[in-house]
């Protein structure tokens, strides 16, 4: 069987009397987006340094490509790329001596680590901002600086403590091309963000935790199925919307229906019989329906109805 | 493409260059290069000295005096050269690993392979260029002040080194004062520290120099018997000081899980080796037997600061430190009391001291030293010190237990020390105080205040001292007995686990044939 590229095991984190994290179990593969998401004071983050050798547990291990993050730190870190939620380059530096500071640091020599900075620098859209101070980037060069520098030694499995914070849409756009892109050439990433519709488009598979417990794990599909939770299914019609909207909130299974321009979306608790059964009667009530789907799976949806916003 | 075309431009290829060679340097070091050659304090210091060593040169030619005029200007250029190597060179290193501490820079240096001891090195490296750099800048003057008269080569050569193991030094523990801010509560302290001790060094240097009492003193130094066992001292007591501020930075760095102790226990073994053999080496045979009584002596208190960091430790190996206990059982057992934790810290402790009595009962010059040499007490405040260590080190043991086992708890635990001596020693005197309106004289109640117990006793020349003596380390070692075991037991038992976990031996080839 092919070892995780990330095996958290019954992590158990306190500072104090706040128990940070509690036996908090999951895995990720390579060439996988997870998304890790929680309120505030979940426990994301103390999870996320732990994984990055940079807290210790009380309890439990985290093992990257099988290496225990406890036993062997400094194995374990080569392969992993960690980006913290805040960025402080160094003053008095440019974008490309920033760069080649951390390929030294990393261990790359000569024209190797020439090559390296310059490959990161191209794929990350930093060309042209080599002569720069890194101190004085927009917010959304200076992620992709971070970014780059967390992919000079190469790692296999990136850990992003919420790296779209505070990026305007465009930056943000761009960053998770950039990410797919990482995603597809077969590295692992650990993501968490607040921006649940964008985390949503990118990752294979979600963790969802809550007060240092994992409330839900898997594909987000998988995790609506599993857990039964209502699907959103969306209408649109050519005629009245609020004859529509009248005609459904009295049929079965059917609830939450709000109107949307001409579009009236809506909770469905019954099978795809049901729902089929639901559009014929609609159809055979005279109304113009051009548009009938369920609604994509939402990230939103499962974060909503799996946690309670409990904070610690 | 044209050959013309193939060959880069001068810049790039001299960039080239630099870049090539600069593969060997520390990386630290070069960044902190390019941050000082684009920052600004850099420039503006060398800026400062450089017309500092004008103005010096320009009022040295106006009054020229044979003989005095050279002195005048060697003591002002070196005057100039103490602040810009004992406090500019220092706090610039406190401020550089500052800066890596603020905002988790420090972190992402740490998940590459830069080792804690690299990136301490890299600014210890960086200081030593600022050094050459301020050195170079103020040479021409002191080159010119042996010129004038006055000053010979030798006093000048002196106090470039001098002043090179004062930089050095005081580096070290501006790098190390700095570290410690990873731990928030002791940054203000590490701050206020630091900038006060730098700077009242230096003050007392330049005093020491202008007075012409620097120059005095090496005069003497060099006339006098003594002075390649100074020297030899002085230097080794500034590498010792850079040792140990080194390793304790290092551990303010490492990961958390990382083996922090065992540096500074091999350290404590290696002390006797160099102050006995610096004493072998540099002290001629004359001064030997005065000098080992008070050297065994000065071993014994430093290895008390060194015991209360040891057992105050966290009680269990980390998972990092136990997983690489060697596997051969009696290597492991070999190795225990090096290992952390603070049972073991606390045998590592006894160890040293059987050492340092053995090596005191085996040499120590009592016949030839006078009875009212002063060395001449030092068996038996060494031996009351001794059970003081022991029954002080098994009652802060005792506390550390109950504190929690993190990192937290070893530091309050190191608090208790002087709390616990404050406790004993004044509770007893406010006693004598409200009873009897003031102490008079030693009683029972003052024998937990081994600073007064020792005075009272230490200088009486009563031989029944020693068996009470004995007793008293031996009732303080007997409850710490299970511990030494416990100690041993868990780094056996890890050992045995980490034979199983590595499977059986495999086959050699001609088991196979």
């Amino acid at each position: 069987m092919e070892t995780a590229l990330l095996e958290v095991r019954n992590l158990d984190r306190r500072y104090g009397n706040v128990h940070a994290v509690r036996d908090l179990s999951f895995t990720m593969q390579r060439g996988q987006i997870t998304g890790f998401v929680g309120p505030n004071g979940a426990g994301k983050t103390t999870t996320m340094r732990i994984a990055a050798t940079l807290d210790v547990p009380d309890g439990g291990d985290v093992t990257v490509n099988g290496v225990s993050v406890l036993v062997e730190p400094r194995l374990a870190r080569r392969q992993i790329g960690y980006m913290a939620d805040q960025f402080h380059p160094y003053p008095g530096l440019d974008v490309v001596q920033y760069l080649d500071f951390f390929a030294r640091a990393s261990g790359l020599r000569g024209s190797e680590r020439r090559r390296t900075v310059r490959k990161v620098a191209a794929f990350c859209g930093l060309d042209s901002f080599a002569d720069r101070p890194a101190t004085g980037l927009s917010k959304g060069m200076g992620q992709r600086l971070h970014l780059a520098k967390t992919l000079l030694h190469d790692p296999q499995l990136l850990i992003l403590d919420e790296p779209a914070a505070g990026l305007d849409p465009r930056a943000r756009i761009e960053f998770r091309a950039l990410l797919k892109e990482l995603a597809a050439a077969g590295k692992g990433i650990l993501i968490s963000s607040h921006i649940l519709p964008e985390l949503g488009e990118m990752c294979d598979s979600v963790v969802v935790i809550e007060k240092g417990r994992r409330v839900v794990a898997g594909s987000i599909a998988d995790i609506h199925r599993d857990n039964e939770l209502e699907q959103a299914v969306v209408v649109r019609t050519l005629g009245d919307v609020e004859a529509l909207e009248r005609f459904l909130v009295v049929q079965p299974h059917v609830s939450e229906a709000v109107v949307d321009g001409a579009r009236v979306r809506f909770a469905f608790t019954g099978d795809d019989r049901e729902l089929a059964d639901l559009l014929v009667r609609a159809v055979a009530a005279g109304l113009p329906i051009v548009e009938f789907a369920r609604a994509e799976a939402d990230l939103e949806d499962i974060f909503l109805k799996t946690t309670r916003g409990r904070l610690q | 493409m044209t050959a013309v075309e193939s060959v880069p431009p001068a810049g790039e290829r001299s960039a080239d260059r630099w870049s090539r060679w600069s593969d060997h340097l520390n990386p630290i070091l070069v960044r902190e290069v390019q941050q000082a050659i684009k920052g600004r304090v850099f420039p503006l210091t060398i800026l400062i000295a450089l017309a500092i060593s004008v103005v010096i040169a320009a009022v040295v030619s106006e009054e020229y005096s044979f003989g005095g005029t050279g002195r005048n200007a060697f003591r002002a250029g070196f005057a100039t050269l103490i602040p810009l190597v004992l406090f500019v060179v220092p706090m610039q290193a406190y401020n550089s690993m500052r800066t890596e501490l603020k905002g988790g820079i420090v972190e992402q240096l740490l998940l590459t392979r830069l080792s804690p001891s690299r990136v301490l090195s890299g600014k210890l490296q960086a200081a030593m260029v600022q050094f050459v750099l301020y050195v170079s800048i103020l040479s021409p003057l002191l080159a010119t002040s042996y010129l004038l008269r006055g000053v010979d080569v030798v006093t000048i050569g002196l106090s470039l080194l001098m002043a090179l193991i004062l930089c050095v030094t005081a580096t070290a523990l501006a790098v190390s004062s700095a570290a410690q801010g990873v731990v928030p509560a002791l940054q203000p302290i590490a701050n206020l520290g630091t900038a006060f001790g730098l700077g009242i060094g230096t003050f007392g240097m330049i005093s020491a120099v202008v007075s012409g009492g620097f120059e005095a003193m090496l005069g003497a130094l060099v006339r006098s018997g003594s002075f390649s066992a100074v020297v030899s001292a002085v230097l080794l007591l500034a590498l010792l000081s850079t040792a140990l501020s080194w390793l304790a930075a290092r551990s303010f760095l490492l990961h958390a899980f990382e083996n922090r102790s065992s540096a500074f226990r091999v350290l404590l073994f290696v002390l006797p080796v160099l102050a006995y053999g610096w004493l072998l080496a540099f002290v001629e045979p004359r001064h030997r037997d005065g000098a080992f009584p008070i050297l065994t002596f000065g071993l014994l208190l430093v290895s008390i600061v060194f015991g209360v960091f040891m057992v105050t430790e966290q009680g269990r190996m980390s998972p990092r430190v136990d997983a690489h206990v060697p596997k051969a059982g009696w290597r492991a057992l070999l190795l225990a009391p090096l290992l952390p934790g603070r049972d073991r810290g606390a045998l590592c402790l006894l160890l040293f001291h059987v050492l340092l009595v053995a090596i005191a009962v085996a040499f120590w010059p009592l016949a030839s030293v006078r009875r009212w040499h002063p060395a001449a007490v030092l068996p038996r405040v060494g031996a009351m010190t001794m059970a003081y260590v022991w029954v002080y080190l098994g009652l802060l043991r005792w506390l550390r237990a109950r504190l929690p086992e993190n990192v937290r708890g070893s530091q309050a635990a190191r608090v208790l020390l002087p709390a616990m001596l404050f406790l004993f020693c004044v509770a007893p005197l406010l006693v004598d105080a409200i009873v009897r309106g003031g102490p008079d004289e030693w009683h029972l109640g003052h024998v937990m205040n081994p600073f007064w117990t020792i005075a009272e006793f230490a200088g009486q020349d009563k031989t029944e001292l020693f068996p009470t003596v004995y007793a008293v380390i031996g009732l303080a070692l007997l409850p710490q007995l299970p511990a030494f075991v416990r100690g041993l037991r868990e780094v056996s038992a890890a050992s045995r686990r980490n034979r199983s976990r590595a499977g059986p031996k495999p086959t050699s080839a001609s088991d196979d044939a």
